[in-house]
């Protein structure tokens, strides 16, 4: 009970009830308390009920009354099962108040992120993203609006206005600002050209002296100087493979020429399929040969089938002559080398068969018919070396299947003898498990005997209760048997009042008939009537008096019923509540009768 | 008959499968390599965990064509050990109909003796006679298979049904000696499909370029990087992830084409192939014409285009070939995608200056 108790109180102080740390059980718990704890249970159960009734219990005995019958309402409608009333509350007994309480602390929602209306994943990755942007750019140190760079500019914003497209613009424009001593926000007034050369050229990189005046807006130039970036930028790949051609070959060929064919037809964008493929044939040969890259650059495009054309042959002869020779031969040459040696070797074949046949050719028919004696005489003599061939093949390949078989056989019997013992491990390993733990069962068992107390021993109980059994089937017998007596008795008690009539209305018309004319018969029949009420009074006494006892046997019974359950102190309680709400309906009528 | 039996045909060979599950090389004349024979039991359906049969494989390795037939043995009182086997034949031309003829005799007389032997004899018969019996009472003559027929046996008209216009994108990448890959699950739909595409180059009868099916092995994808370019058939559609193998990739199941970004500037069409394809596209919607006839109209296209490109160059000195003289390109003035094809064109005929 002691730990029901602590529980309770547990969850109580969780729903929110302030439980004073010196109630230790229930049977400590004030009304107020009994009533705060119902009425915070219920708010946290289902708001809607909860929210009207108050939480302390108002000093007023109708204010009481009826917010503990409001309460007790309220909890039948959760669905308490027991008997809940206003009593309950107020003059509440242990038992009744632990069973309410624990009735609604179980009805208490158990899980506390089910209140959350939608899951935090959402909103809480929106915060958690916002949050390490603003933690990254608190990270920056904040850097004057002239030196930030371009990705500067995108977490610091820019005071100066808008996101600009081109961004070296902005940072442009911020300069200029800033030169001409503007701090706040600038774009107002350009600057004069002169300065705008320096800063632009000093930021693209590019050593520019001034330039003319470009109010034509920069972009134009600005694209330009993309456009000649990207140039560069393909021309990259090429000079890093090819060492820096020394001046004698002339440059202006390459240079222009190429770069025209390459970026005029296409655009920047059809220039680089082809150096990128030209760099891809380098990268395949230079790997294997460092230097011989453009060696095998040059023996490769023939392999891609002149896919690139005049284009890459116009290149890799130039760069044949810019290289050093009396390198090793490549690779590549020596492939073209064995082939060109095999293709040799065919002709060479072929030579000498037609030689032959030009030898035979003047006695045609003849050799014909010699020669196709010999082709049928080694064909025979083929067919029989495969005829012997397969003599040793055949037993050879059927022993070798035979061995074959018997290997797989032999596999899947192993594996089913692995697959049982393994099998076998495992059942014995679980019984010494099983054993074990019996063995251990079994001690604590046995030490659970010896520390039982000695001295009231099982017989005892199980003797009483034996005993308890007997007697219980006796009063069952014996109770049988009064019933049996009880309705044997009411027959006899039906039969006879069925004598009684009978006889009575016989003698009363006997009587009668005689009445009329004596007078002693008339006495007589009045004599009857009166014995006869009479006796009907007697038996109606008796009965009244069979019901009454029965009725105090009842009252006795639940007399002792309800002092049993409710201690004589809540009696007292009862009494004085009793008087002092009679005395406030005295005074209430006498206030409505004053107004 | 251009060359003799003899000289076409390379080897003959047999795999079996017998009751333990093992693919096996039994038997081969004269010899082949080990090389040969692992890519050989690897062409052959017999290794492969699905039990799809397939009757008939053809493909290219290395200059020499094989033909596999593949045969299900079922109460062969010769063949007691034996569930499945194969013939291989290994020939340097391409002839699938007479090899597929061949093969199947071959398979019949193994199937009814059980021994190379016989099997050896026919053999024997057709490369030194060019003729040999048939289990049948009929005999098999090498010279009822011309090798023209071989080139024409496939179906143009098939092929312009499912890709309509864009034939002419397998049009264009054949002429400009470009790589095509093929996918299909069925290798059979992949043989249909390849052995017609050098069809539509028919000036050049180049059959060397189909590779009708290859395996993403690495030898044979070295063996097919070596090749400037190729029809190749997959049946793995792992190929999809290998761009360096392709220039252009079929998808004959979806009957998609897709363009490799690094060619898409060398094909880029223009009038001239709108043209041509509506030449191809209309000729092969004739229901009067045959096959043969199609080919026929987009060979004779293709000549004009060829004579276009010969107006066009020049002898030069030093090269026996005539070169392509670019100003004289450039000044015809041709739409812009006309001269890009006309120039790629050169180059893959090698008609550019070096």
């Amino acid at each position: 009970m002691e730990e029901v108790d602590k529980i309770l109180i547990h969850s109580l102080r969780q729903a929110g009830t302030p439980v004073p740390p010196e109630a230790q059980s229930v049977r400590d718990f004030s009304p107020e308390l009994v009533v705060e704890a119902a009425v915070r249970c219920l708010r946290a159960i289902r708001p809607a009920l909860g929210a009207p009734l108050s939480p302390l219990l108002p000093p007023g005995i109708s204010a009481r009354f009826r917010l503990a019958s409001d309460l007790a309402a309220a909890c039948q409608e959760l669905g308490f099962g027991g008997d809940v009333g206003y009593q309950t509350f107020l003059y509440s007994s242990e038992h009744d108040t632990r069973r309410l309480l624990l009735f609604l602390v179980e009805k208490l929602p158990r899980d506390e992120s089910e209140r959350g209306a939608e899951p935090p994943g959402k909103s809480g990755v929106l915060l958690r993203a916002i949050g390490t942007r603003i933690r990254e750019q608190l990270g920056i140190p904040w850097v004057p609006p002239a030196c930030r760079t371009p990705q500067l500019q995108r977490l610091q914003v820019n005071f100066g206005g808008g996101p600009d497209p081109p961004q070296l613009w902005g940072a442009n424009s911020q300069l200029g600002g800033l030169f001409l001593g503007e701090g706040g926000p600038v774009g107002l007034t350009p600057p004069p050209p002169a300065i705008w050369g320096d800063i632009y050229g000093s930021v693209l990189g590019i050593p520019m002296g001034l330039t003319p005046p470009f109010l034509p807006p920069p972009p134009q130039e600005y694209v330009g100087r993309k456009r000649l970036r990207a140039r560069l930028r393909a021309l990259e790949p090429l000079r890093q493979v090819c060492p820096p051609r020394p001046q004698g070959p002339p440059p202006g060929p390459l240079d222009s020429t190429w770069l025209q064919e390459a970026f005029g037809t296409g655009g920047a964008g059809g220039a680089l399929p082809k150096g990128s493929r030209f760099t891809r044939t380098q990268h395949l040969t230079h790997e294997q040969v460092g230097w011989g890259g453009c060696w095998g650059a040059g023996g490769c495009f023939g392999r891609a089938g002149g896919g690139a054309g005049g284009l890459e042959r116009g290149v890799c002869r130039v760069f044949w002559g810019a290289l050093m020779v009396g390198t090793r031969p490549p690779p590549q040459v020596e492939a073209e080398v064995r082939q060109g040696r095999l293709a040799l070797g065919a002709r060479e074949d072929a030579l000498r068969l037609k030689a032959r046949a030009v030898e035979l050719l003047p006695d045609a028919q003849n050799n014909m018919a010699k020669l196709q004696l010999v082709v049928e005489a080694s064909s025979r003599r083929i067919v029989s070396l495969v005829g012997q061939w397969e003599r040793h093949r055949g037993p050879l390949l059927a022993e070798y299947r035979h061995l074959r078989a018997l290997r797989d056989s032999a596999q899947l019997e192993s594996s089913r003898r692995l697959s049982e013992i393994r099998a076998l491990h495992e059942r014995s390993r679980s019984a010494a498990d099983e054993a074990r733990r019996k063995e251990e069962l079994y001690k604590q068992l046995v030490a659970e005997l010896e520390a039982l107390p000695r001295d009231i021993s099982r017989a005892v109980y199980t003797q009483r209760i034996l005993e308890i059994v007997g007697n219980i089937r006796k009063q069952k017998e014996e109770i049988s048997k009064i019933l049996v007596d009880t309705r044997a008795l009411q027959k006899e008690i039906n039969s006879l009042v069925g004598k009684l009539e009978r006889t009575f209305s016989v003698t009363d018309e006997l009587l009668f008939k005689d009445a009329k004319r004596d007078e002693v018969v008339r006495k007589a029949y009045k004599y009857l009537a009166a014995l006869h009420e009479n006796c009907a009074q007697l038996i109606q006494t008796i009965e009244d008096t069979g019901t009454i006892q029965r009725e105090i046997r009842d009252l006795e019974e639940q007399i002792e019923g309800e002092t049993s359950a409710k201690p004589p102190a809540s009696l007292d309680r009862i009494l004085s509540d009793c008087r002092a709400l009679r005395e406030e309906n005295a005074l209430l009528a006498a206030q409505a009768r004053h107004t | 008959m251009a060359e003799p039996e003899a000289q076409l045909l390379l080897a003959v060979g047999l795999i079996e499968k017998d009751t333990n599950g093992d693919a096996l090389w039994v038997w081969c004349y004269p010899s082949v390599t080990a090389e040969l024979r692992s890519l050989l039991l690897r062409k052959c359906c017999l290794t492969d965990e699905n039990k799809l049969l397939h009757t008939f494989v053809f493909g290219q390795y290395k200059r020499s064509w094989f033909y596999i037939t593949t045969v299900e043995v079922q109460d062969s009182p010769a063949l007691k050990k034996v569930t499945h086997f194969s013939i291989v034949l290994m020939a340097k031309d391409f002839n699938p109909e007479k090899y597929a003829a061949f093969t199947r005799i071959l398979c019949r007389i193994y199937l009814k003796h059980g021994s190379p032997v016989k099997m050896m004899e026919s053999y024997i018969a057709v490369l030194t006679k060019g003729i040999c019996q048939s289990e049948e009472n009929g005999s098999f003559l090498s010279k009822d298979f011309d090798a023209r027929k071989a080139y024409l046996a496939g179906s143009i008209k098939d092929i312009v049904s499912q890709f309509g216009m864009e034939t002419v994108i397998l049009y264009t990448a054949l002429m400009l000696k470009k790589r095509i890959v093929v996918y299909h699950p069925r290798i059979e739909a992949i043989q249909e499909f390849t052995r017609t595409l050098p069809a539509l180059v028919w000036h050049r009868q180049d059959w060397s370029i189909l590779h009708s099916y290859v395996h993403l092995n690495e030898e044979e994808v070295e063996a097919l990087k070596a090749c400037t370019g190729y029809i190749a058939g997959f049946t793995d559609s792992e190929v999809n992830s290998r761009p360096d193998l392709y220039d252009v990739y079929v998808n004959l199941a979806d009957s998609e084409i897709t363009i490799s970004p690094v060619v898409k500037e060398a094909m880029t069409m223009g009038k001239l192939h709108k043209e041509i394809g509506q030449l191809i596209v209309q000729s092969a919607e004739d229901p009067d014409k045959s096959d043969s006839q199609v080919i026929k109209d987009i060979s004779l296209k293709t000549k004009e285009i060829l004579a276009t490109l010969a107006s066009l160059t020049e002898v030069s000195d030093g090269n026996e070939k005539p070169t392509l003289n670019s100003e004289a390109l450039k000044q015809k003035r041709f739409p812009p995608a006309t001269e890009n094809f006309l120039f790629h064109l050169a180059a893959a005929e090698q008609m550019l200056k070096i």
